[in-house]
């Protein structure tokens, strides 16, 4: 609120904005409470105690002593759990590079498309986001049938077009299988930085368009000059949800691949381990264990998406 | 200000209403035991076999609550957690998984309370306690692992169950000139490839007598005995479906039950779900013969406790409860259970209803083998079933035998620690 527009407001009433607003926390309050009341029971109340179990030894589900940073040092040290966190957290940076590359790209690439388009524009924008409103369970179980090297469809068009010497074991080569899963991950998602951008794209006058024409400019420098560079915000924010969604994948994997991110671990992710780690794992001090794997994401995601998002807005800072 | 506090209190009497709500479990003098499973199929077959029990106790009611299986290792700690209103008893997975149940202290010893007298102690073991050598659950089950095969399919081939290795790797020939594949299996299911291994290596690494080894320490998995184990049964690839490593366990289901494939290796637990999937499917089986180089000179058939059922140490009828686990031991319930639901049950002295069950448990018990993986190495992370598939898996992309076994070898070792000589 301006100065000017308390000013005017508190000469009515005969208040001070101050008092105004200490006022209106009640009824702000009362609209935010059922909101903050589930936020707290199903957010804050997990995250703290998970934080809490991290800090102590486990024998199944019950509470032992205080154990300080121990979990921890398993987590880093302890076989195969040492290996497999940094291998799986490998797994998420590639499966983070490869969505901007292929899901960020074709999204802004269908995004440019559809806005110089004047038909089909809507048609193609729903069928491009309709995957976007399948479960991803259920999108990699379709795609864990297509990809069937029996009985699957993707291999059987393959053979069908001559191209029977491309067929792959497409989720059972170590190599291969995670590109899959980060193809079919952005099969799903590609509708959401398209809808971003779309909007961002409708919100950039033409006239900064035609100006560069004016100046001679190609139609590649002015999207390269004027357009990309006022799309950074969202490209920020793109950014940004897609490295939290990235790192906190599992359901996906999970459907494509099983718990154990098959073959050999090759598609194995912090979200499998996570879950590997708490309900899978033969050792008493599971829930320790995981916990403490649970509060690592959490640090780390959080962390990255913070610093990212302030080097976004200083970026932004620079465009005005 | 005081009408949100109003708000606040009014909610969270909402909130904690159930929580407080009193258990109403006994109504009347009548006991209402509920019997937790992960097996919903089942439900039918349970009532049925529950029904005597709840003739010869007029006041004791079985309620058995199914939960999915892929839910149930999620739900069964925190039931267990709980002080009242929890099952009373529960189905129990066999040897390492209920370990941390057990340390937890939430179930009851049944020790001198089940007569267990006659039981192989082989099969106790399944239920006991690592630490304490308690035994906490009885064994309802066992499951043979052996090759099934298409009767149909073979009898078109004019093929017969192999006895040698070199029938075996002729016949598969056979099937594969015909276009049929020899041996269907899951190369992305590392838990897969582990029964692989223990069905056509058992015989050559030594069965039984390679398991008390190994525990004892005395031999180790980069043995060559059980790296040539290792080797065989990669070297079967060729026979595998064609992409094996990225054929899924209902992929490999599949292909048996539509008689695309001639050969399932596999276990007992399949014959129920393969029958149903297709009932003209005729299913026999045969133990894979002794492999070249074999340490034991006939074939073997490999066997595991299915699981057990156990008392919850926070159940409020632990008598009734303890009564019901006492009767699950008796060969009444073993020879309903085996009958009802098709399986080989654990108590001794029964014999399974399906033919092919009872020949599958009588091989066992003149040839039998432990599925050493899961019955001695199944109590640490990583498992030695999940690091013995995943070995396989690196040998069908290339991976040699001997880093195959160091690999074993390694994630064992990282928490078994052998008992000595």
């Amino acid at each position: 609120m301006t100065p000017a527009s308390g000013e005017i407001a508190g000469s009515g009433g005969g208040e001070t904005p101050r008092r105004r607003k200490r006022r209106r926390w009640p009824l702000l309050l009362f609209f935010l409470l059922p909101a903050l009341l589930l936020y707290t029971v199903f957010i804050v109340y997990p995250l703290i105690s998970a934080l809490q179990y991290s800090f102590f030894e486990w024998t199944g589900t019950r509470q032992d002593g205080f154990a300080g940073l121990s979990n921890f040092h398993d987590l880093l040290t302890k076989y195969p759990l040492s290996e497999q966190v940094w291998r799986a957290l490998a797994h998420n940076t590639f499966f983070f590079i490869g969505t901007m590359l292929i899901q960020t790209t074709a999204g802004l690439l269908f995004a440019v498309l559809l806005h110089r388009s004047r038909r089909g524009k809507r048609f193609l924008q729903t069928a491009y986001i309709l995957p976007h409103l399948v479960s991803p369970i259920v999108a990699g179980y379709l795609w864990s049938m297509m990809l069937n090297p029996q009985f699957g469809a993707v291999n059987a068009a393959l053979r069908g077009i001559g191209l029977g010497g491309l067929a792959q074991p497409w989720r059972g080569d170590p190599h291969l299988a995670l590109p899959v899963a980060i193809v079919v991950n952005a099969w799903q998602w590609v509708g959401f930085p398209m809808l971003l951008f779309a909007a961002a794209l409708a919100g950039i006058p033409d006239e900064y368009h035609e100006a560069a024409r004016v100046d001679g400019a190609s139609a590649w420098q002015s999207f390269r000059r004027v357009t990309l560079p006022l799309l950074t915000p969202v490209l920020g924010i793109v950014t940004v949800l897609t490295f939290i969604g990235n790192f906190n994948i599992l359901d996906l994997i999970y459907a494509l691949q099983g718990s154990k991110g098959n073959p050999t671990y090759s598609t194995d992710v912090l979200g499998l381990l996570f879950y590997r780690t708490a309900f899978e794992n033969p050792d008493a001090n599971a829930i320790g264990e995981s916990s403490a794997l649970a509060v690592c994401m959490f640090v780390l995601i959080f962390g990255v998406s913070i610093v990212a998002t302030r080097f976004f807005r200083r970026m932004e800072a620079r465009l005005k | 200000m005081r009408k949100f506090c109003t708000v606040i209190a009014a909610l969270s009497v909402v909130v904690a209403a159930p929580a407080c709500a009193p258990s109403t479990k006994s109504s009347g003098d009548k006991v209402t035991l509920t019997v937790l499973s992960w097996r919903p199929e089942d439900t039918a077959g349970y009532k049925k076999i529950f029904a005597p029990f709840e003739k010869s106790h007029p006041k004791v009611k079985i309620d058995f609550k199914p939960i999915k299986n892929t839910e149930y290792a999620t739900v069964l700690p925190t039931e267990l957690k709980k002080s009242q209103g929890g099952p009373d008893v529960v189905q129990l997975k066999p040897y390492g998984p209920i370990q941390s149940l057990i340390s937890a202290g939430n179930l009851v010893p049944l020790d001198g309370q089940v007569d267990v007298s006659k039981w192989d102690p082989t099969v106790l073991q399944a239920a006991k306690g690592k630490q304490d050598g308690k035994l906490y659950g009885v064994p309802y089950a066992m499951q043979t692992l052996q090759v099934l095969y298409n009767k149909k399919i073979f009898a078109d081939q004019g093929i017969q169950p192999p006895k040698t290795w070199a029938e075996f790797t002729a016949l598969c020939d056979k099937l594969k000139q015909a276009k049929i594949t020899p041996l269907s299996t899951s190369g992305l299911q590392p838990w897969v490839l582990a029964v692989d291994h223990q069905i056509f290596g058992a015989t050559r690494f030594g069965g039984d007598d390679f398991a008390k080894a190994a525990v004892a320490g005395t031999k180790k998995f980069t043995d060559p005995d059980f790296v040539a184990s290792l080797d065989v049964t990669a070297k079967l690839k060729p026979y595998y479906p064609d992409k094996v490593t990225a054929v899924d366990y209902p992929d490999a289901q599949t292909l048996f039950t539509s008689g695309k494939a001639a050969m399932y290796p596999g276990g007992s637990y399949e014959v129920g779900p393969f029958t149903t999937s297709n009932p003209d499917l005729q299913i026999g089986f045969f133990d894979a013969p002794p492999a070249p180089g074999a340490k034991i000179d006939h074939a073997v058939t490999s066997g595991f406790v299915d699981g057990s059922y156990g008392v919850n140490a926070h159940s409020e009828h632990k008598a009734e409860a303890t009564e019901l686990v006492k009767w699950m031991a008796t060969p009444e319930f073993g020879q309903l259970f085996a009958s009802t639901l098709k399986q080989i049950s654990a108590v001794p002295g029964t014999t399974p209803g399906d033919p092919l069950l009872a020949q599958a448990y009588q091989n066992f018990k003149t040839n039998g083998a432990r599925y050493m993986m899961v019955v001695d190495f199944g109590y640490g992370n990583p498992l030695g079933r999940d690091q013995d598939g995943e070995a396989l898996q690196k040998m069908l992309g290339g991976t040699s035998a001997a880093d195959a076994g160091k690999l074993v070898q390694k994630g064992i070792s990282a928490w078994f620690k052998p008992s000595g000589g």
